[in-house]
């Protein structure tokens, strides 16, 4: 999983550079564009997502003491969490298209979008994983920590990803 | 539980003698048949496409209808040789992608795996290449063409070899699944991430439809110089591990086993 973390690092660096080189080019776009963006959104997600990082690692440290109840507690606390993004997400989205701020707007828009929707299939991915650490700990014939740990690094990357897009995003100016 | 049908006869010193000792005695012959393949077809599809065409990395997509009637009369040559060279040799697709689905057939998964991967990968020749080379030679054999229709070739052509990754983003994650599904230790499991980066990458040339300029178009830096990176690296990637694969590979059908430290080290 950390070759995952490797990556995908890289992978978005690189986007993230070819977004910094674009708003070097349209200094005054991104920024007014970014006025257009109600940080509170982005404040919450971003919120709801470090939430969820914290109980994904409690049910990490839950299976290592040997407490499975207690990690398919911590664990869906963060699959419900993962949902809570995934709502507001839709709703930031509805309201900025709603407002005419589409992904054809501008340039900061398209970028926008962009990353937020690459960062929202990775965390639909994530979904899948958590099922996948669920179907481990269920039973005691399975629970290997050793995928219960991957599925958790996986969550943290997609956490990770986040904090820097709303970084990029919502707060550089 | 191994089934290795050897060969009882000393080989040869000679490299003709090597040679025909193989082809008359190895029983992974099929198999080192198919990765030549699969190294000549990828050579080939770079030079022509880049070198010989002149169509990667792509031309402007926000180009007026002058200068892509220039483009095509700058390539009139270049296009249809390079080409017509794609056309014979897409026939070595076919070993590839069998050397991949036989990858997932050597797997502890189920074959769906291997047969889905083969069927879905032979279509994509179609959206992936063919069609591509189809338009930009029909756009070049003839250059008094009505101007309209030498502009949408040139679109389409380049729409559907960009644009249209969503059956290689399914292969791809077929492939992805049933390596982090194995038992038998076929690839390593970061080769199956890697999958998965790539997969990423063929989800984000989608904009490519809806943009004639920027990063975002069909020559822009996300859709097409990052894709072609990580693309590169995958595919040098794969090549390397099927290899690998070939010379672990026992014939059995449990895991594979793995290669000597030395023979690993000049692998």
């Amino acid at each position: 999983m950390w070759a995952l973390v490797l990556f995908e690092g890289m992978l978005f660096t690189l986007y993230f550079a070819v977004y910094m080189v674009c708003r070097v080019q349209s200094p005054e776009l991104f920024l007014d564009s970014q006025a257009l963006l109600d940080p509170r959104w982005g404040v919450l997600n971003t919120l709801v997502m470090l939430t969820s990082s914290w109980s994904i690692a409690r049910c990490v440290q839950a299976s290592r003491e040997g407490a499975y109840e207690q990690a398919l507690r911590n664990l869906a606390l963060t699959f419900f969490f993962g949902l809570v993004f995934v709502v507001l997400k839709v709703a930031e989205w509805s309201a900025e298209i709603r407002q005419g701020l589409t992904f054809t707007t501008n340039e900061f828009f398209s970028f926008y979008y962009f990353l937020t929707a690459i960062h929202f299939i990775h965390l639909l991915v994530g979904f899948a994983v958590l099922g996948i650490v669920a179907y481990q700990l269920r039973s005691p014939a399975r629970r290997s920590q050793q995928i219960v740990e991957t599925g958790a690094t996986y969550w943290h990357l997609v956490d990770f990803l986040w904090v820097i897009i709303f970084a990029l995003l919502y707060v550089m100016r | 539980m191994s089934a290795i049908t050897g060969a009882g006869s000393a080989r040869p010193g000679g490299l003709l003698e090597r040679i025909a000792w193989h082809w008359r005695h190895d029983p992974k012959l099929e198999l080192w048949l198919a990765l030549a393949a699969m190294v000549l077809f990828y050579n080939l599809y770079g030079i022509v496409f880049f070198l010989v065409a002149n169509a990667q990395p792509p031309p402007d997509p926000a180009w007026e209808l002058p200068r892509v009637q220039q483009w095509f009369n700058d390539n009139h040559y270049g296009l249809p040789i390079g080409f017509g060279i794609i056309f014979i040799v897409t026939f070595l697709t076919a070993a590839c992608n069998a050397l991949i689905a036989y990858s997932m057939r050597r797997m502890s998964v189920s074959p769906a795996f291997a047969y889905a991967y083969f069927i879905i990968y032979s279509f994509s020749a179609i959206p992936g290449m063919l069609l591509t080379c189809i338009a930009l030679v029909v756009g070049a054999m003839r250059p008094d063409r009505d101007p309209e229709l030498i502009l949408w070739l040139y679109d389409l052509a380049f729409m559907a070899f960009d644009g249209t990754m969503g059956v290689f983003l399914v292969g791809t994650t077929i492939w992805m699944v049933a390596i982090l599904l194995d038992k038998n230790r076929v690839f390593p499991k970061w080769f199956a991430y890697l999958n998965l980066c790539n997969a990423m990458t063929e989800v984000v040339v989608a904009p490519a439809w809806l943009f004639t300029d920027g990063v975002f178009a069909w020559d822009g830096a996300i859709t097409w110089w990052i894709d072609m990176i990580v693309f590169v690296v995958y595919t040098g990637c794969f090549i390397t591990l099927l290899r690998q694969m070939i010379l672990r590979e026992d014939f059995g059908s449990g895991p594979l086993p793995e290669l000597p430290a030395a023979q690993a080290a000049t692998s």
